[in-house]
């Protein structure tokens, strides 16, 4: 199958001899525009759907025409007037970012433990951590609630934040785990031996060199709480609700831009959230 | 030095085994957290699916297997089971060759534009399903912005009615779970020595038998963890079935909500996960058998 090596030698630079020897043709140029054209509309479908979102939250008709013939706020005018939604805005950033400390912490103590001890059973134990990845969302959804009205404790933010933190966890484990491959222990023998103590060479040795990827993690973690809908809408009660079941209940009773405008909302901070803080490490990691 | 050097392992071992950070660091945690927070919710609805309904959502503790008794008997919860399986099966083959190719392209081009689309998939992957499964809504509706555009270029006379069909379902499905094809392939591909592919050529191979014989085969690993992330999650799905599909569409997810929120019978909700769940861990023991699974998950989750 063509490669874009294969037409850049076919390009203005490549030598015609280069041509012969890799048995450049054009239909391999043609197969490599079949697939550069595959991929654009591959961009369309996903690209597509949110781009007219974010237009038609500045729709002023409510029925939505396409396009919109003038733009409005009215929509963001409406949302920030109504608490139900500020208050699932802010219950999901609460969630969000408790859930991601917390999955952040437990995450690279588990994976250092991985990586630094030997112990039997390695790998069911890793299975372990990776299989909430491997039940489905409406099941761990049931069994939570199930398990959580059986022990008497009922739905509250912190009951939000331990299950988020559970269905970030593998990931989280994941990233940490692959930066702790590489990094070089006698780094930290090297501190010992020149007198710090234990808790010393962790936080000046340990802690910045796997720092990045704690911070990728705690973003992903983030992200994926902010999002979750499958089984969060059965950890929820009326003043925990997050964004994901307010848009759905919205969904189901009448569907207008008021929506649109509150997935923009949610796009940017799943968006922009992560990139600020993943552009604050790059920052870090230079000096 | 040589004093230095043994008194290492000595220090190290001292780190790991004398103080708190030991009992810190170790996989204890993460692994008791999985299993308070996933393995005993798992084994509850395993000995609730067992018990007797009560009202409101209460349950009886009391031994029975009426509960599994009326999913064998009653039709419609094994054929929904299938059909949500069958889904899976189509979106997954849906979202191979598209999503291979765009993994294929993103790994193979020199274009310099080819971060920023790399960070386009990653910033889709981000995206809240739900967000994904309603912008469908928005534009496949009788009154959504593709008939609004077909309609005023005079393409056709009447709407397309393509929303609430399987069609719309399927589409609004494989579309979102593109990025969990394309990352793992593009891993997979980007890592392929170019050089191999040239040599083939050069020794007479034809364009598909270079792809076939060697691209193809180093990048299978991308596309078993692609294939693993897209059917779980495409089997198992709730949000478009519910908000995509049509009146035929009937899928697992779905029921077991209706059947736990709607009907408040714990144990019938119970007893549905835990077949489906057990269908869903003999696919992945038989998966586990021909690859690594938790290669492939860690292909797919970093």
């Amino acid at each position: 199958m063509a490669t874009e090596s294969d037409h850049a030698t076919t390009g203005e630079t490549g030598a015609d001899v280069e041509r012969g020897y890799f048995g450049i043709t054009l239909a391999s140029r043609t197969k490599w525009n079949l697939i550069r054209a595959a991929t654009v509309v591959g961009y369309v479908l996903m690209l597509l759907p949110l781009v007219v979102i974010v237009i038609n939250s500045f729709n002023p008709s409510r029925l939505g025409n396409f396009p919109p013939s003038s733009l409005t706020l009215r929509w963001y005018e409406e949302l920030l007037a109504d608490t139900t939604m500020l208050r699932a805005l802010w219950n999901s950033l609460l969630v969000g970012i408790s859930a991601a400390f917390v999955a952040g912490l437990v995450g690279t103590l588990t994976a250092m433990g991985f990586v630094r001890k030997d112990f039997r059973m390695q790998n069911a134990l890793v299975i372990v951590l990776l299989s909430p990845l491997l039940v489905p969302p409406i099941i761990v959804g049931v069994a939570a609630t199930i398990f959580f009205s059986q022990i008497g404790i009922g739905r509250s933010l912190g009951w939000l934040i331990v299950m988020h933190a559970l269905l970030g966890l593998p990931y989280a484990f994941l990233i940490i785990r692959s930066q702790l491959y590489l990094f070089d222990e006698t780094l930290e023998e090297a501190a010992q031996s020149l007198g710090a103590d234990r808790v010393t060479t962790f936080r000046e040795v340990t802690l910045p060199l796997i720092a990045p990827s704690i911070i990728t993690a705690m973003v992903i973690v983030f992200v994926i709480s902010f999002g979750e809908f499958t089984a969060t809408q059965f950890w929820v009660k009326r003043t925990t609700t997050t964004v994901p079941v307010v848009i759905f209940s919205m969904l189901r009773t009448s569907i207008s831009p008021k929506i649109d405008a509150l997935a923009t909302v949610m796009l940017v901070v799943t968006i922009v959230v992560p990139l600020f803080i993943l552009g604050i490490r790059r920052y870090l990691l230079r000096n | 030095m040589s004093t230095e050097r043994s008194r290492i392992p000595a220090l190290k071992d001292r780190v790991m085994e004398n103080d708190w950070i030991r009992f810190l660091i170790s996989p204890g945690l993460g692994i008791a957290w999985i299993l308070l927070f996933l393995f005993l919710p798992m084994t509850i609805i395993l000995v609730i699916s067992f018990s007797i309904p009560g009202d409101y959502g209460n349950v009886i503790y009391e031994f029975t297997v009426e509960n599994y008794r009326r999913f064998w008997t009653a039709d419609v919860y094994q054929n929904i089971i299938f059909e949500s399986l069958l889904y899976g099966v189509v979106v997954t083959l849906l979202s191979i060759p598209l999503g291979y190719t765009i993994g294929y392209f993103l790994g193979r081009s020199k274009t310099d534009w080819k971060w920023i689309l790399l960070g386009l998939v990653v910033l889709q992957y981000w995206v809240p399903f739900i967000i994904r499964t309603y912008a469908w809504i928005i534009i496949l509706s009788n009154n959504g912005v593709l008939n609004q555009l077909l309609l005023g270029l005079d393409v056709i006379s009447s709407p397309l009615n393509i929303m609430y069909t399987d069609y719309s379902m399927i589409l609004g499905l494989t579309v979102s779970l593109l990025p969990f094809m394309i990352l793992p392939v593009y891993v997979s591909v980007s890592t392929i020595d170019e050089d191999q592919i040239h040599a083939a050529k050069t020794l007479g191979a034809t364009d598909f038998r270079a792809f076939r014989e060697i691209t193809l085969p180093q990048s299978m690993p991308g596309i078993v963890s692609g294939v693993l992330f897209v059917f779980i999650i495409s089997a198992g799905a709730f949000l478009a079935p519910v908000l995509l599909g049509g009146p035929g569409t009937r899928m697992i997810a779905p029921v077991i909500e209706s059947v736990f929120i709607q009907d408040f019978n714990w144990p019938f909700a119970a007893a549905l996960s835990i077949v489906y769940f057990g269908i869903i861990g003999f696919l992945l023991y038989l998966f586990n058998r021909r690859v690594d699974l938790e290669e492939a998950l860690e292909t797919g989750a970093t």
